[in-house]
């Protein structure tokens, strides 16, 4: 039996030279170095490749089922959600695999920028590996297009607002975006093409593009203090180095599958455990009750667009990302030579270090998204238990009042309800009777955030109003009065 | 030799051989929420709000109320929650009156209260729930005297105390101004148990020969309350 396998093996091998070609390149040396115990710095980027090729498979799949047409593309989810056997769950392992890989390219570029991996000669896999987070990006919000709910409706609507407001060519952008004046039809096919055909298939090319670089540059040795990278020596030095080196087909490439395999069963795991994103709603915008947000991914982008004064928006929106981009582009050509290892490049540790604080605080922003009030909450948060149990008649009719016109949408109660304005658990401390009446009528003094209620609120209402709000302090603690002058 | 079956594959068994992980989804629940049917859903994200999580505990008055299930008429829950009480903070809930909900779905929550919180207690005689002209002011005063003066004072003007917690007024123009009659008839009957408010037949607060409140009693409180009103209801 084996005879026959090596001998058919044999056939297609003369004729393919596999062994010729291929395993050249497997066994190829890297440096001692990264075949150690640093060697597990460079799993990174072959985890990412690895969520690729799970994401091809699941995809696949998903394709097979999912019908990208606007009438149908729900139910098609809900089929694969519902009714398909293992469905939800290849929708769930897509997704999660999906974030799994924005997660590991973006760990893979951090670990490759404080390493100094980029700089000379590697100044070209960089740049390649830049185009491929914005296609790992890219790819992420048209799948979350794909899902067309009431998330991914309003996604393409902020992302072609945002797309018009580009100068001159802004209305031509939108339109070849989403294929006419409005979202519609045309463009639940036009991401279905850009997320099946043109995206996964530039990923792949620049993937390609970026391992040859990866085989022909040779995997950079682990960064050593006082060991500065001199593009007039260091092609030298390496090939002096690879002398000792290793070949990849052994420890390195056991590292990568197992690291690979770990991140492959923490993908499946989740996706068993938290199953898979939505679909959340109909994308009908009709339906004014709809709180979209954003996947995971473009939180921060959210958080930052909500945040930032209407005059910077236009700033924010489209110099800012092409500012962003330019850096990343030209961080090999700002440093390409000295200094690799961590410890000695401070301002490089420090960029990281702002900007994954930056990152993860606006991400929560967005998240939490505390500027929104809560549309629901004035009918379907209850008043705390303990503020109906200490308040009178009047009171009680106050907190109706409060809930009725709607200041729960904006104002928490025990931290429950809006955050929009603060919390008013216990604003009887801080305002008096007159005070609150004041405020209420006229909202916040010099036309803030809160609008003025007096034409809205009749005085019955108010003076009940004002004695709840009054009434909210915690147990023993006077009522506020004004500071004697 | 038999060969064990890797975990990947038990895994995927189990998957398939309807072991239910957390994640997997179960069929949700309407796409659109004017199609929500079901009774709990609705009241907690339309009600409960004012009315408590669990009909009671909240600033408005309880359908939780065995008391209060039982007196009052099906036709009425109905029109309430429809039109709801123009001058009181209960709005109108059906689409038809600027409301968020279709006429099925106010239909579901007026017919899901008596199933959900009455009770089976047919005792006592309780006065019927709907107002009854021609309540008696002076001798109203009375009954106040009798039945409420012993928890909100002898004009109303609140002072007693339940439990330690003080007991507020109910002579007060804004209070009175936003309760309907019918409510006030209502609170009457039915107290407010959840808040320790005796109904027309608790004894709590009242003297020891108490009597529960009949059917003139309670039209006479009621007119009673609505002349300390200083405006019509709801201005």
């Amino acid at each position: 039996m084996r005879r026959i396998v090596r001998a058919v093996g044999g056939w297609f091998d003369s004729r393919l030279k596999v062994r010729e070609s291929v395993m050249p390149m497997l066994e190829h040396p890297i440096p001692a170095g990264a075949a150690g115990p640093k060697g597990w710095w460079y799993v990174f980027g072959s985890a990412s490749i690895t969520l690729l090729l799970v994401q091809i498979a699941t995809g696949i799949g998903l394709a097979l089922v999912y019908v990208p047409s606007t009438d149908q593309a729900y139910a098609s989810l809900e089929y694969l959600n519902y009714r398909q056997p293992l469905g939800w769950f290849l929708r769930s392992v897509h997704y999660w695999s999906g974030s799994g890989m924005v997660v590991m390219v973006a760990v893979h570029m951090t670990q490759v920028f404080l390493h100094g991996a980029y700089k000379y000669p590697r100044e070209l896999t960089w740049l390649f590996g830049v185009f491929l987070l914005l296609l790992t990006l890219g790819m992420a919000f048209t799948g979350q297009v794909l899902r067309w709910d009431a998330d991914a409706y309003w996604g393409v609507g902020v992302g072609a607002a945002m797309a018009g407001r580009v100068p001159v060519i802004g209305p031509a952008i939108v339109e070849l975006l989403i294929g006419g004046q409005t979202i519609g039809a045309a463009t639940l096919s036009r991401f279905f093409a850009l997320h099946v055909f043109v995206l996964p298939g530039l990923l792949l090319a620049l993937v390609g593009g970026h391992l040859w670089l990866v085989l022909s540059k040779g995997i950079s040795e682990p960064p050593e203090p006082g060991q500065p990278v001199d593009p007039k020596t260091y092609d030298a030095k390496y090939h002096e180095l690879l002398k000792t080196g290793k070949p990849f087909l052994g420890d390195a490439m056991s590292k990568d599958a197992l690291f690979s395999s770990l991140v492959v069963i923490a993908v499946v795991v989740i996706a068993a455990l938290a199953g898979p994103k939505g679909p959340h709603g109909l994308p009908d915008p009709v339906l004014t009750g709809a709180n979209p947000r954003p996947d995971w991914p473009f939180l921060w982008l959210f958080g930052l667009l909500s945040l930032c004064p209407p005059g910077l928006e236009t700033f924010v929106m489209l110099v800012f990302p092409g500012l962003l981009v330019v850096g990343l582009l030209l961080v090999p050509f700002i440093s390409n030579h000295g200094e690799r290892a961590p410890s000695r490049r401070p301002v490089a540790v420090m960029a990281v270090t702002v900007a994954a604080t930056t990152l993860a605080v606006l991400s929560y922003a967005g998240a939490t998204a505390p500027w929104s009030p809560v549309m629901e909450a004035w009918s379907k948060d209850p008043v705390p238990v303990e503020m109906v149990r200490r308040s009178g008649p009047l009171e009680l009719q106050g907190a109706a009042v409060f809930q009725n016109k709607d200041c729960r949408n904006c104002h928490a109660l025990d931290g429950v309800g809006g955050r929009r304005g603060p919390d008013l658990t216990d604003v009887g401390t801080r305002l008096t009777h007159n005070q609150l009446i004041d405020q209420v009528s006229n909202g916040t003094p010099g036309g803030g955030n809160m609008p003025a209620y007096g034409k809205k609120v009749n005085p019955a209402e108010m003076e009940a109003l004002a004695a709840f709000l009054g009434s909210l302090r915690p147990p023993g603690q006077p009522p506020a009065r004004v500071a004697a002058p | 030799m038999t060969r064990r079956p890797s975990l990947p594959t038990l895994a995927l068994l189990l998957l398939a051989g309807g072991c239910t992980p957390p994640g997997k989804p179960t069929p949700a629940g309407p796409s659109r929420p004017d199609e929500v049917t079901d009774f709990r859903t609705l009241y907690a994200t339309n009600c409960a709000g004012c009315h408590g999580a669990d009909g009671n505990l909240g600033p408005g008055p309880p359908p939780n109320d065995g008391l209060f299930l039982r007196i009052v008429a099906d036709a009425e829950l109905l029109k309430v929650i429809t039109d709801g009480r123009p001058g009181t903070p209960m709005p109108a809930f059906d689409h038809g009156k600027g409301g968020p909900l279709t006429t099925r779905q106010v239909k579901i929550i007026a017919e899901g209260l008596k199933p959900t919180w009455g009770k089976p207690d047919p005792s006592g005689d309780p006065p019927g729930y709907a107002l009854a002209p021609g309540g008696d002011a002076g001798r109203g005063m009375a009954v106040f005297a009798r039945a409420c003066a012993g928890c909100h004072g002898d004009r109303g003007q609140g002072g007693g105390s339940v439990d330690g917690r003080p007991v507020g007024a109910v002579n007060g123009p804004a209070f009175l101004a936003l309760s309907s009659d019918q409510v006030l008839r209502r609170y009457i009957i039915t107290g407010r148990p959840d808040l320790g408010m005796p109904d027309y037949a608790g004894t709590a607060g009242r003297p020891a020969d108490f009597e529960p409140l009949d059917a003139r009693d309670v039209a006479d409180l009621t007119a009673l309350l609505a002349s300390w009103r200083t405006a019509p209801a709801g201005k």
